[in-house]
């Protein structure tokens, strides 16, 4: 993901802004990393480029 | 075709008729200085087809097969929940094919397929949730528009939309022989 999402993504449970954790980073954009909640401290991880921001009981339980 | 893209297919929408209708209403929808969101992105067909136009489209999906295959087609893509994960004021343009299947409750979608397909019961259970929420990541002149078949039946959801706060006009039509399909621009009111 590009640093220039930050600005729109929220944490999906209480809308609150996120801060960026990145682990690994390409050009532009973040590959691997976390998104962590400053208000609530949930934890959303960057894979492959792409930010998880699924609320944690729909993360866990994905269809085949 | 590779043995990933192949697979894709069984688990990504892949683009349709319901597609085309609305990449061409927003096509002609978003200008170049916009930020568009598209909802439920699939393969990233939608998105990628209002990028052209110079907008800065944005995909998300809870499908991590389609959050993929759209990244690769060079689209920006959050793993999410409709538009749950978005900061208020966002979007000028929020695009969307819903799930509008009427699908019976003993045939609850079980595979990635089933959920980009199924609208439960009603053909509604998608759209409900998104008309509830859209309105707060819309940028104040911002708009929505959305695919609606005559299968998830027009005039509810055009009742649902107004009661979520906002005016709803057709703006393209087109049938088939199970059903009519239509695109609803969404203004909030």
């Amino acid at each position: 993901m590009k640093e220039s999402l930050m600005e729109i993504i929220r944490c999906p449970m209480d809308k609150q802004e996120l801060e960026l954790e990145p682990i690994q980073e390409s050009d532009d954009e973040v590959l691997e990393g976390r998104l962590v909640c400053t208000e609530c401290g949930e934890e959303y991880p960057i894979e492959e480029g792409i930010p998880n921001l699924l609320p944690p009981d729909m993360r866990d339980d994905p269809p085949a | 075709m590779g043995l990933d893209a192949r697979r894709d297919r069984d688990r990504v929408y892949q683009p349709a008729e319901d597609s085309d209708l609305l990449a061409t209403a927003a096509r002609e929808a978003a200008s170049s200085t916009d930020r568009v969101l598209d909802v439920g992105t699939g393969s990233g067909y939608v998105a990628h087809e209002v990028a052209e136009t110079g907008a800065r489209a944005i995909g998300v999906d809870p499908n991590p097969h389609a959050c993929r295959e759209a990244r690769d087609h060079g689209i920006e893509t959050v793993r999410g929940d409709l538009t749950a994960p978005f900061a208020p004021d966002s979007f000028d343009l929020v695009t969307f094919n819903p799930p509008y299947l009427p699908t019976d409750p003993d045939d609850e979608a079980d595979d990635w397929m089933g959920v980009a397909l199924s609208g439960g019961e009603t053909g509604r259970a998608v759209i409900e949730p998104f008309l509830a929420d859209v309105g707060r990541v819309l940028a104040p002149s911002g708009h929505v528009l959305l695919l609606v078949s005559s299968l998830s039946d027009i005039d509810v959801v055009r009742e649902r939309a107004a009661a979520a706060g906002f005016e709803a006009s057709a703006v393209a039509e087109d049938s088939f022989p199970f059903e009519k399909l239509l695109i609803l621009r969404l203004d909030p009111v």
